[in-house]
């Protein structure tokens, strides 16, 4: 039995309030933490089957051009090596997310240098390894070939779904009695991942199983079986346990494929590892992005415009571009506004989402441009924001789902210490140290997508949660078992969560932040399914049931569940999907960040002092879980404010700094203590559950506090980040003179 | 197919490199990410079997680290204050995995221009013990490391060990090293010194050196000169000019520009003569 819902309107009834367990909420451990802790989870690479080949991917030497072969038979003479593949189902580069068919394909075109062209497999991985090295690559390099944005004859669309204006941005720059018109850079960043991807293919007459590293399953499938011209239906995807993902697993990888070739042309198991070098050239990045912001404000600080003009790149035919201004038509108020989009066609590694596509560079740059403008106008930066909350949606002119940037400000302010920030600059020393603080808000919207859950409630009471939804580190596996725990009345572990298999019913896959209140409605309405069936056999009326430690409890009757089940299972299946309210509504989540930094003034060093991050994200389903989502999404801030920066070689764009040692994620020690405020907050726009997405919220917004904070304590203002210790002590020697 | 040797002894060693062709591998965490995609065609000569080359003794008076003993291991040892800078860098030297493998002779020869391990060596007046069938001779640290991977090793010759003289064992020593994260960091710049004092507290010898800041890490004999007979205080660092930076050449690259390496490196030299004088409070280093 599958119970549905649309979401077309709010939804009055909060179920969870009234559920008696006690569990949703709560701090809870991972039920899948111990297995991670002791190496027990098994990971991609983790479960190769008995007698499976490696494959390890060559790639193209170019940034443009033709393969025109290979010199196979000199590999193929190699010990252990079975087959050199070069076939035309291979991919470019992976799907973008959602996309739900096959990237483009054919090695033979290049597009990019480090594209995948050719798989040796061999018996062990390193000698695949060296075969794939050893390759002889025929390449005929194609002249005129562009790999930077600002390159001589680049090519640069500007597609006209993706400009917006209203009223008269320019006139209302002209009359502003503050203005700011500044343009900003940040440069590419990488999501590394921790687990680099991997797939391990494996056929059995004409079904095909992949074990790999992904996020959205249901797709993956799609776009696996899209690839190889097969039905989806033979497909199978396993993805019990991902080590992060932030955007890079999204869609099926070349790697994928590659082994799904590989293993049906030689008949046994096939992995494909790739190495961290090759996850950062031939998976995703996050575009570079030069944006113009525009604000017009009159003498209280109270916009009237606001112009976010954005230019980023990608691979020529690729669908996704980041959407830089996302949130901007929505944020603040200014009836005058122009939202610019350009795409520059390069030949780069492939541009996707990476963690909060969008907002995490679009809202953090408007930030630094409201700081600008705060400093212009002599606004406390927080009254600036709290002055230019818009009542609804100014774009769109549809009410908010809720609101609650204005308690997020506040509160964070208070809780900061925000009244002892000096409000001219370079006013607080340290020693050698120049002391500052700033801060930002914080905005990403709100999405649902289609999921299926399937519960089951076993005649002893233990219930069992299926999905092919992932957990890729973000607690999947714990929220879906505390929904289903406190809707069934059952201490948490009596409940099993089973996520990464295709053949459990569809989820929403992880990304955009909507897995947890997608997947968890799924769940939530097949839960209400089961209620129901113990209403019917316990003879009650749905409100009059309370489920609690595994008895059903109405009027004064307290049986235990077993015992109303008479040996018998119950099984529903749960389905969410998006309706109208996405159009009635504009649903988004808030928050605010603050930072106090050291800047030295001798060596231009920043170290950030403490951090604060204040968020309303709907429920919290659960406290610990949410706040490592906002812990990392804030570290991410970190590194995008001060160090994270992938450097392509102008020559032919391959990636330069291509591990960690030198793409600089922030360590443990450039991290200092960070609070995280998770504020009470019920959306009844978003879902039964009243709880919007979190994992996101972090990082929109958080490295502009950051910058501010610089700002604050040096005078010094970077426009194009990271916010380097060269960068920072330039802009100090210019301000001494 | 290249060949792969792993001999035990020295002798075994030194006899394989006067065949001549042999690439020596110790620690690995050079020489396999310099590898890139391309194949190991070299021949290998892997002496990360011969114990005679692992840790520190006295010889002479001498202090002797053995070739491949790896960083985590001179971390721990019992060593005068003086290698209080060495221990410093060899906790810098990438991150603990790296120094639980990598070798102090190993991060010589790969010859770096940011190679932690330099600056700390040459205020310590190291030499390097070389070996070969032809006989044994050393050669002081600065006329071993030549340029930006280059040194004066011949092809036959094994670097068996690291000396320190009992003369420059003496003083208080003070690394600092500065990147673009606070650990697991390339240099832009780093600064090692180490400081004598009488008994009247005044400067009796000092020893300064720079790394990240030129193809090879460059002692700063000037400023030397100029700080000796000065009381150990804040007061000297007045002294420091920049003059004494004449010696230097950093370039520009992703980490920082020419410009803020040389102001850097008068920084970090300053503060860790400061943290010498002791007039920080440096505690040495935790093993």
């Amino acid at each position: 039995m599958t119970v549905h819902i649309r979401m077309d309107d709010r939804v009055e009834a909060d179920r969870l309030e009234d559920m008696a367990q006690g569990v949703v909420g709560k701090p809870l451990d991972r039920p899948d933490g111990a297995r991670k802790a002791s190496g027990t989870a098994a990971y991609a690479m983790d479960s190769l089957p008995d007698g499976a080949c490696f494959g390890v991917l060559a790639r193209a030497t170019i940034a443009a051009g033709r393969l025109e072969g290979v010199d196979a038979a000199a590999v193929e003479a190699l010990p252990g090596v079975r087959a050199v593949i070069v076939d035309e189902r291979m991919l470019r580069n992976p799907a973008q997310g959602m996309a739900g068919k096959a990237p483009v394909q054919d090695p033979h075109e290049i597009a990019y240098f480090g594209q995948p062209v050719a798989l040796v497999v061999a018996e062990s991985f390193e000698q695949a390894r060296h075969g794939a090295i050893a390759l002889v690559l025929r390449l005929e390099a194609r002249a005129g070939a562009v790999v930077g944005p600002d390159d001589a004859g680049v090519e640069i669309e500007t597609p006209e779904k993706k400009q917006q204006s209203s009223g008269d941005l320019d006139a209302a720059m002209r009359e502003a009695v503050f203005g700011v018109d500044q343009t900003y850079t940040t440069p590419v960043h990488a999501s590394a991942a921790m687990e680099p991807h991997a797939s391990i293919a494996q056929w059995d007459e004409d079904r095909l199983t992949l074990r790999g590293s992904y996020q959205m399953l249901r797709f993956n499938r799609a776009e696996l079986a899209d690839a190889l011209g097969i039905d989806e239906k033979n497909v199978r995807i396993l993805a019990p346990f991902v080590g992060g993902g932030f955007g890079s697993k999204l869609g099926i990888a070349p790697e994928a494929v590659a082994a799904a070739i590989a293993a049906q042309r030689l008949g046994v198991p096939v992995a494909v590892p790739m190495s961290r070098q090759q996850v950062f050239e031939g998976v995703m990045r996050r575009s570079e992005t030069t944006q113009r912001i525009r604000l017009a404000a009159g003498a209280d600080g109270r916009l009237t415009g606001i112009g976010h003009e954005a230019l980023v790149s990608n691979l020529p035919g690729e669908k996704f571009s980041e959407p830089v201004t996302q949130a901007t038509p929505f944020l603040y108020r200014g009836e005058n506004r122009v939202i610019g989009h350009r795409i520059a066609r390069v030949n780069r590694t492939c541009a996707g989402s990476v963690r909060a596509p969008g907002e995490a560079v679009g809202v953090t740059m408007l930030e630094i441009a409201m700081d600008e403008l705060a400093a212009a106008a002599g606004i406390d930066p927080v009254e600036l924001r709290l002055r230019n909350i818009p009542d609804e949606d100014p774009t769109q002119q549809i009410p908010f789902s809720s609101h609650k940037l204005a308690e997020a400000l506040r509160s964070g302010a208070d809780r900061f210490g925000w009244d002892r920030r000096r409000t001219e600059p370079g006013q607080v020393r340290d020693g050698e140290w120049l002391v500052g603080m700033g801060m930002a808000s914080a905005v990403r919207v709100n999405m649902l997508v289609e999921a299926k859950a399937r519960v089951s409630l076993s005649s002893d009471g233990h219930a069992l949660v299926e999905t092919d939804m992932t957990d890729i580190g973000t607690g999947t596996y714990a929220i879906l078992t505390q929904i289903a725990a406190e809707m069934l009345g059952l201490p948490m572990d009596r409940v099993e969560t089973r996520l990464g298999d295709t053949d459990l019913p569809p989820g929403s896959g992880s990304g955009g932040s909507f897995g947890a209140a997608s997947n968890g409605t799924a769940v939530f309405m097949a839960c209400e399914e089961i209620r129901r069936m113990i209403c019917e056999r316990f003879g009650c009326e749905a409100h009059d049931l309370t489920l609690k430690d595994g008895r059903a409890i109405a009027g004064n009757r307290s049986v235990p569940l077993a015992e109303i089940l008479g040996g018998e299972d119950l099984v529903a299946e749960g389905h969410a999907e998006p309706g109208d309210a996405e159009d009635k509504v504009r649903q988004a989540t808030y928050g605010s960040y603050f930072a106090e930094v050291g800047v030295n003034a001798v060596t231009g060093e920043t170290r950030v002092r403490r951090m604060l991050g204040v968020f309303a994200a709907g429920r919290i389903l659960n406290a610990k879980t949410a706040r490592s989502q906002c812990l990392g999404g804030m570290t991410f801030g970190i590194g995008m404010a001060l160090t994270e920066e992938i450097f392509h070689d102008p020559r032919d764009g391959h990636i330069v700094n291509r591990d960690f040692a030198e793409y600089h994620l922030p360590v443990n020690a450039d991290v200092p203590q960070i609070d995280v405020v998770l504020l009470e907050e019920r959306d009844a726009w978003a879902n039964p559950l009243q709880a919007k997405g979190i994992g996101e919220l972090g990082i929109c917004g958080a490295a502009a506090a950051v910058v501010n904070a610089i700002h604050n304590a040096t005078g010094v203002r970077v426009r194009d980040l990271p916010a380097t210790l060269d960068k920072v002590l330039e802009g100090l020697e210019r301000q001494g003179g | 197919m290249p060949r792969y040797a792993r001999p035990s002894t020295p002798d075994e060693a030194i006899a394989l490199l006067a065949e001549g062709g042999w690439t020596i591998l110790a620690g690995g965490t050079d020489f396999y990410p310099a590898q890139g995609a391309r194949p190991i065609r070299d021949d290998i000569l892997d002496i990360g079997a011969i114990e005679a080359l692992r840790g520190i003794r006295e010889d002479k008076g001498d202090i002797v680290i053995g070739a491949a003993t790896s960083w985590t291991e001179i971390v721990r040892a019992r060593l005068p204050m003086a290698f209080d800078a060495l221990k410093a860098a060899a906790r810098e030297v990438g991150s603990v995995q790296i120094q639980n493998t990598g070798t102090i002779a190993g991060n010589l020869c790969n010859a770096s221009p940011a190679a932690d391990g330099v600056p700390a060596l040459l205020v310590l007046d190291a030499e390097v013990e070389l070996a070969s069938t032809r006989g044994i001779r050393r050669l002081p640290l600065r006329d071993f490391v030549l340029g930006n991977r280059r040194t004066a090793r011949a092809a036959d010759e094994l670097v068996t060990a690291i000396r320190v003289p009992t003369a420059s064992a003496a003083g208080r020593s003070s690394f600092f090293k500065l990147g673009a994260r606070r650990y697991l960091v390339i240099s832009i710049a780093m600064a090692a010194v180490r400081v004598e004092t009488d008994l009247q507290g005044r400067i009796a010898r000092c020893a300064i050196a720079v790394g990240a800041c030129s193809a090879v890490a460059r002692r700063l004999e000037r400023l030397e000169a100029d700080l000796v007979g000065r009381p150990a205080d804040a007061a000297a660092l007045g002294v420091i000019g920049e003059r004494h930076f004449d010696g230097l050449a950093p370039i520009d690259d992703v980490r920082a520009s020419a410009v803020y390496r040389m102001e850097a490196a008068r920084e970090i030299v300053g503060r860790a003569l400061a943290d010498a004088f002791g007039t920080t409070a440096g505690q040495g280093v935790a093993a």
